[in-house]
Parts: C-alpha cells; structure tokens; sequence
C-alpha cells in the first residue's frame, strides 16, 4: 500500500498537469480583473471549478480511458437527449436556448455532447478498416457526428457547432479516409453553406457579414469586433499590468469573462503576455500528439488526435475572432473563459489523455 | 493491434501537425501586428476612448382604425441623456436648474452605470423643444450632456379601445436577458397588452445608431459610422372607433361590455368594454401614480369584458338548447308544451318557475323563443340531456377560446363527467334543465355569444373573427358541424318575433327603419342582481351586422339590455347613411 501511491504520482503526465492548471489561474486571475468592477462573483465560482476540474481529471485518470470509450455511445445518447431536450425545456439566455439548470448550477450540454462525440467517433472508427467499405463508414460516421452539430447548431451555439468540424475531419483524416472525400466532403460543405445561412439567427449572420465588412453595423457585432481590436491592441508589447486594462474593464468589450477573456490578456499582458499564452497552448498541443505517438492503441490515437484539433481549433478562431482574424462566434478559450461546463469537460478530457498516457506500455 | 499501428499513415499526421503550427504561428503574425505595430495607434484610442455610440430609436408603426383614424402613433419627443465619463461634476448644478432635478438626483443617476461610463445615461424624458434648444445652445459648457431624438407613444382616443389597442412599456431586466439583444436594448420598450403585444414584431421597427469619434471635451469630430433605423410597419384594424367612442354614451351607468361584428368580412367593428382606462397612463413619463392605481382598481379595469369576461348566459342560451333539439330530432318548431308557471318533475318534487309566474299557457318553440318560456326549455332540457345540450354548445365554440388575434377565454360547459372530476357529486335531473336555460355552471364571455349569433345570421357559414384589416386572407370557415339551414331558420323566426312581437322580450329595441332579430338574456348570478343579455343581428334580411350587448348586473336583459341594443342599432344604422351625420 505504501508503494501504491508513489506509483499513481509517477504515472501522472506532469507537464500537462501544471500546464493546465497554470492556464486555470491565469484564467481566474483574469476573470477577476474583467468582473471585478461590476461586482459579479465569478473568480470565486470558477476557482471552484477548478477543483472539481482537477478531482474530474484524477477520477477519470484512474478510471481509465478504455472504460469510457467503452460507454462512448451511452454518453454518446445520453447527451443526444440531453440536447434534445435543451431545445424543448432549456432555460434561455439572450435568445439562445443552451442551458439545463440543476439547482443552482447551469450545465451547457453542447460542452458534454463535444466530449462525447470524440468518444464515440474514436469508438467507431477504429472498430472500422479504412481499406474496406470506406464509403460507408465515412457515411455513418459523418451522421454520428452531424447530429450534435445540427442540434447544437439550432440551440443556436454557432461556434460550440463549428467545433465539430475540426474535430471531425481530423480523426476521419488521421483514420485514413481517401483525399476524394475529403474533397467532396468540402465541397458538401461549401454547397450546405446557403442552407446552414438560414439556420443561423440574425445577429449570427450579422457578425459574419460584419467580419467581411466592419462598416454593415456600427452598433452592434463590428462595434464589438472594433473595440475588442482596440483592447488588444493598446496593450502594445508590455501591456497595461493586472487589473489595468481600461478597455475590457468599462464595458467597451462585451462578455469579457467568457468569450472575450482574450483581449483581457492581451490588454494587461500585452504582445509578450499573448505570445507566451499562445506558446505554452502550442506546447499542450505538443505534449498531446507526444502521447498519441506513445500509445499502440488505434483508439486512444484516434481520440488524441480529436481532442488536440478540437483545442487547436477553439484557441485558433477564440484569439483570432478579438483581433480581426476569426468572425464572432461564441467560442471559449480552453481552460481560461469563465464556465464551469467547458472547464470540466476540458478537464474530463485531458484525464482521458493523462490516462493514455499511462496505460501506454499495457501490451 | 500491430497491424493497427502499421496503418497509421505518419505522412498525415505531420501534415496535421503542420497546420495545427501554422495557424498558430499566424495567430502569432496576427497578433504582433495588432500589439506591436499598430500597437501605439490602439493605444491613443484607448486611453482616448474616443469612441461613443449613440442609438438612433427606430419609430413605432401606427395603429388605425378602419377609415385610417389614428388609434396610436409616435409623437416626437426630446430626451436629455448624459455620458458620466465626459460630464464634469461641477456642472451639475447648472444642469439641477436647467432640467428641474434635484442635483442628488442627477448624482445618482450618473453612478449608477459606474462600470459603463461611456454608456449615455437618460437624465430626464421628453422635455419641452424649448429646453431642448436651451441645452444645445449651452452643450460647450456642459460637457457630455446632449438631446436624443426619441418618441413617445400616445394613444389619441384613450380611453375608448384601450383594452383592444393595448400599450407599451420598457422590458425588466429578466426579460432582457432573455431576448435577442439585438432587437431589444436595455432600455427598449415593448407591447404589454392588446394588439401592441400581439404584434410587437410587426410594429417595432429597427433601431438604428451612430459611432462617434470625439474629442477631449465629448463634442463629435467624426461619424465613423451610421445605420439609420428601419421605422416599424403600421397596421390597420377593423374596429370602427367612431362606433366604438359612441358605446359611451350607452353603457353609462354599468359596467359591461359591447361587441359588434360585420358579417360580411369578419371584421370586429367594435369591441367595447366598461370600465376602461387610459393606455396614455403606461407610456406618458411622470404618470406612474395614475398607472398604478388603474392597475389596482378593485373594477378590473384592465380586464377586457368583451373577450375575456366570463359569465352565466342566461335565456340567451336558450337558442342553444333549441339548436340542439331541433338537430337532435327531440322537437320540431311546432312541439307545444303547457306552461303553468313553474315545473315539476314528478308531483311531489320541487317546482322550477318560469319568469312569468301566471304561465305562458301552451306554446310552440316560436313562441317559446318570443316569449323566453323557462318552462318550454325546462321540458326540452329534460328530453335532450345535459350530454347532449353540451356536446352541442361545445361545437357551437363555447368551453373553449375564440380564436382571435388577441387572447380570449375559453369558459365553462358544464357536464355530468366533469361534475365527477371537479365538484366530485353526481349530476341531478334539477341541473340538467337550468342548464337548457343557460344557468347552472355554465360560464361565456360575450364574444361567445356574438359568435353564435352570427353563425345562427348566416346559416353557420361564419368568419371566424379578425381584429386587424386583412380582407385578402379571412376567408369563410364552416361551423364545424352541419346544422340544418331549417334549424337556423327556425331560430332567426324565433329571434325576429322576440323584437317584433308585443308579447316578445325583446321589443323595447324595435327600430322603426328596419327589421331586427335579436333574443335577450337574465342571467342571475347571485349575490347582486342579475346580468342583462342581448344579442342579435340586423337588417334581418340579408344581416350586416351581429352584436351582443352586455350589462354587468344590468338586472333584466329586456329592460337594461334591450335598450341599449336599440341605441346601438340606431347609431350604426345613423353612422352607415351620411346624410344624417
């Protein structure tokens, strides 16, 4: 007993554990400076999240990722559900219907349905030979994953949707999947792109437009995207220290202890501060591919592979969207934006990485 | 599993490795280039903030009655807002003068919005054109202080079609949450009742704004950019607010409700309801007292009677039972039943009375329906059933809501199976016959009953009713159910001999220029007296119009009812032919 616990603390991927949690506090520290004027309580509630964050990591760790790929398509109809009824009951906030309320705790299923799509996908796919009946698979596998995304689409979350794609093409990608769907499968989604138009509401369509064209609505979407450039550029490359960022902190940027917690970073970081913040993601991307090409396991490789697209992507188009390089989309940064929901499920998800990585000599 | 690995084509995971790099390394070009190199331009911006949006509010569409009399428009109005980042403290007392609030005021208003102080902050409402210049003239001295442009709502003929035209206010802070933000703003104002909440989205326009650049003293230096506002669109009502303002002077001394329906499109000339109130109340600033005591009134005076009130029928649903039984084959029009004055259901059992207490003697259902004969539809009641009288009054639309663009209520048609489930007592032969003569449980709203006098005017082919002027798209719906065109015939005889006749009910509302049907209603409702019913339609030939006229314990349906239908027929009959107006 005695040797049983120095053993599991072995086992732990350190790095990624530090890393994470270094991206957590950072993420409080900002939250607080971007609420603290107006009162709200949330560095406190996400500091909590944290630590059910980490005790979800550690459990799932220890659980093993065999045992939830396993149950990958019971999560897999559970959050279906979860999402169906969303749409039916869910409680509603600015329009959009996303959240089921427990109590006084608020869960966002799109997060969860996220999670287990990768599981179900990685699940599916590698019970499946990419030499034989590859038409097929890529036909089931592309409804596996289109109905979350069409669900989540209608709730309407644009940018929780949008993360399916990556997540999707990449795992298909890795699986080896033929160039020529690929390609068809672009151009579906180019000749889809009329339909997915009127799917999304107003204000989505406004903010795409606006992206093109910051000129269509000063008082609305470009308002935002103007004024969250403005944050992240007057950091310069020292930034305005903690707390100082004027920007973010009068309102002049919206939602800043969610999807804008960027432009805080940067405001009060500067160029230095969002360099090493985009660096050390790098380095977590780095430290996933070094796991999956540690396992033997088709699955846990597959499911790597999803998990780092997936981050890869929401730390792509959230950055980008607060410097002009991404439309508006309702994405937050891993880790960092206040919600308790996305900081369990990334948490959830690098559990099921720490515990590839330490299964990976079991054959 | 070896072979597994083998299959990995490591050639695509570095072109996956690859673009996870360069999209990274462009976050990072992307980033140097807005911090770094334009970094001390964004800067300047910043700690200038320089930038001010104002909104620019979009006006709301008119409401019109059907000859285009304006029911509710925007008038435009001047409001004094301030930006509590550009105001400086040691205005405020010029600014405590000049609008008439007392400087505290103006204090706590400018800190409320501490963390937005670059958001304009509404100090004062609609303040006379002339304070407005004042403001302008003097805005080098008052530093953030400025006009917006605004509207506020009025509704011209007040009182007369407030429940139907309804009224705006701002939404709460939960709404707010809860809708799109980009069609209301926090301070938005929205439909609260009436057609303004029906067709909020139809009227509302959509706002517009302006982004400002500024200089260190809050005086705009450049447009950076603009969107005017889309005004909202009007609409045109069927009621006729000519007809409607003179119900006034008919219902003068009971509470009650008139409603009047043109036949020939479905359209809702009027829909009155006494008490009412005045809307202007809930949009004009500085009223709020007057709002809150409408709002408390021990008369209801927001509740609209003519949809929504709810009361026993009354004789006027004996056309009802009469309906049921002739389609039922129970009676023809000429089965004679003899009444005493009363009516028993064995010798030793409890007499119900007729309201003529001498008896009527032996009549046939014309007279019966002339006469308002109690003992006639006890006896009908009895053969009928209270399954049948019910399924039937269901048809005929009653226990459930009239479809209209307003909401509407539904009421209550009583049966044994709901007796069971509700009052948990077994039904008596006793309520089955005051049910024929529309007592018991029994529970409409006065547009219930119009409905069923149109139906029973045009042979059951019936628009369903519209408030709002769409001649292209109401079409005639059927009733639902055959009804014979004999039965109707037989009813619209009854109804005519009710006026027509000395014996009938309902001859105080004869009109000496032309026929009118119509049958009336004693509803008693204990405790106080009873309420007065009458409906009906005109010209009997080839009807208009259908109506209903009820007066809240008006007592007696022939005398308090009747009357006013009289009124009411004359002044259409006076608003139709220009030469008398």
């Amino acid at each position: 007993m005695n040797f049983a616990v120095p053993r599991f603390l072995k086992q732990i991927h350190w790095p990624l554990v530090i890393l994470t949690v270094l991206f957590a506090v950072l993420g409080i520290f900002e939250i607080y400076s971007a609420s603290f004027r107006e009162g709200g309580s949330y560095a406190s509630k996400q500091l909590c999240w944290l630590f059910v964050g980490l005790l979800v990591f550690f459990a799932t760790m220890w659980l093993g990722y065999r045992s939830f790929l396993d149950l990958g398509y019971l999560f897999y109809g559970l959050t279906i559900g979860m999402l169906v009824w969303v749409l039916f009951f869910g409680e509603s906030v600015s329009g959009a219907q996303r959240w089921i309320f427990l109590g006084p705790f608020a869960l966002q299923p799109s997060e969860f349905a996220k999670v287990a799509t990768l599981l179900t996908l990685a699940n599916f796919l590698a019970a499946r030979s990419p030499v034989e009946k590859q038409k097929r698979t890529f036909l089931m596998a592309s409804v596996l994953v289109g109905l979350p995304t069409l669900l989540v689409l209608k709730q309407p979350d644009l940018g929780s949707a949008l993360v399916f794609l990556p997540l999707f093409l990449a795992m298909m990608f890795l699986w080896g999947i033929r160039f020529r769907y690929l390609i068809l499968l672009f151009l579906m989604g180019l000749s889809s792109l009329p339909l997915l138009w009127h799917i999304l509401k107003p204000y989505q369509q406004k903010r795409i437009l606006v992206f093109f064209n910051p000129q269509i609505d000063p008082i609305g979407a470009s308002y935002t995207a103007i004024q969250s450039k403005i944050a992240v550029g007057s950091g310069g490359l020292f930034g305005k220290g903690w707390l100082g960022g004027t920007q973010t902190q009068l309102d002049f940027v919206p939602e800043h202890h969610t999807d804008f917690i960027f432009s805080v970073v940067a405001e009060e970081f500067g160029f230095l501060g969002a360099f090493f913040l985009v660096i050390l993601f790098l380095l977590l991307i780095s430290y996933i591919f070094q796991i999956m090409q540690q396992t033997t396991d088709f699955r846990a490789r597959l499911l790597a592979v999803g998990i780092a697209s997936a981050i890869a992507f929401q730390v792509f188009v959230n950055i980008g969207m607060t410097i002009g390089l991404a439309p508006i989309t309702g994405i937050p940064l891993p880790f960092i934006s206040y919600g308790g929901s996305s900081l369990i499920a990334n948490f959830f998800i690098l559990g099921l990485l720490a515990s590839v990585y330490k299964e990976r000599s079991i054959f | 599993m070896n072979f597994f690995k083998l299959r990995i084509p490591n050639v695509r995971l570095y072109l996956l490795q690859i673009g996870v790099l360069g999209t990274f390394l462009s976050l990072l070009v992307g980033l140097f280039h807005t911090q770094v190199i334009q970094g001390p331009y964004y800067r300047r911006a910043s700690e200038q903030n320089r930038i001010r949006l104002i909104r620019l509010e979009a006006p709301r569409g008119n409401i019109y009655d059907r000859n285009g009399l304006v029911l509710a428009t925007s008038r435009l109005a001047y409001h004094v807002y301030a930006i509590p980042e550009d105001f400086s403290p040691e205005d405020t007392p010029i600014l405590s003068k000049l609008l008439g609030l007392h400087e505290k005021v103006i204090r706590e208003r400018l800190s409320e919005a501490r963390h937005a102080s670059f958001t304009p902050i509404l100090l004062k409402q609609d303040v006379p054109k002339e304070l407005a210049m004042k403001i302008e003239e003097r805005r080098p001295e008052l530093n953030g202080v400025f006009i917006q442009i605004g509207f506020v709502r009025t509704y011209p003929y007040g009182d007369v079609s407030a429940h139907l035209v309804g009224y705006i206010g701002k939404i709460s802070p939960e709404e707010y949450k809860n809708l799109d933000p980009t069609v209301y703003h926090y301070n938005a104002r929205i439909g609260r009742a009436g057609i303004e909440r029906a067709f909020d989205s139809y009227l509302r326009g959509e706002d517009g704004g302006r982004q400002l650049e500024v200089d260190a003293r809050g005086v705009p230096i450049r447009l950076l950019g603009e969107k005017d506002p889309r005004p909202g669109n009007d609409l045109r009502l069927t009621i006729d607010v000519k007809l409607q303002s003179g119900m006034k002077d008919l219902l003068t001394k009971h509470k009650g409700a008139i409603l009047v329906i043109d036949l020939k499109t479905g359209g809702m000339l009027a829909a009155f309801t006494k008490p009412s109130f005045d809307p202007n109340a809930f949009v004009a600033p500085g009223r709020s007292s007057e709002r809150l005591s409408i709002i408390g009134s021990k008369e209801r005076k927001l509740l609209d009677r003519s949809l929504n009130g709810l009361y026993p029928p009354g004789s006027i649903f004996k056309l009802v039972t009469a309906m049921a039984a002739l389609e039922a084959k129970v009676i023809t029009p000429h089965t004679t039943f003899d009444c005493p004055g009363y009516f028993r259901f064995g010798p030793k059992s409890r007499a119900f009375k007729c309201w003529f207490h001498e008896g009527h003697g032996r009549m046939d259902l014309y007279m019966a329906l002339e006469r308002s004969c109690n003992v006639y539809f006890y006896n009908v009641g009895r053969l009928l059933g209270e399954r049948r009288l019910a399924e039937y009054a269901r048809k005929l639309g009653f226990g459930s809501p009239v479809e209209l663009e307003l909401p509407t209520a539904g009421g209550l048609v009583p049966d044994a199976e709901w007796k069971k489930n509700v009052h948990r007592d077994n039904w008596y032969p006793g309520e089955t016959i005051t049910f024929a003569i529309g007592q018991s449980y029994l529970l409409v709203s006065p547009l219930q009953i119009l409905r069923l006098v149109s139906a029973i005017a045009t042979d059951g082919t019936i628009f369903s009713p519209v408030l709002v002027w769409e001649e292209f798209k109401n079409e005639r719906k059927d009733l639902g159910i055959s009804v014979k065109s004999d039965t109707f015939r037989t009813i619209r005889q009854g109804m005519l001999q009710a006026v027509s006749s000395n014996r009938g009910t309902a001859q105080l509302a004869r009109v000496n220029f032309a026929k009118l049907a119509a049958k009336t209603g004693t509803a008693q409702a204990p405790p106080g007296e009873p309420h007065a019913w009458f409906g009906g339609f005109f010209p009997f030939q080839n009807p208009e119009i259908a109506f209903v006229v009820f007066v809240e314990r008006g007592k007696s349906g022939g005398f308090a009812a009747a009357q006013v239908g009289k009124k009411l027929v004359s002044l259409y009959h006076e608003l139709r032919s220009p030469s008398v107006s």
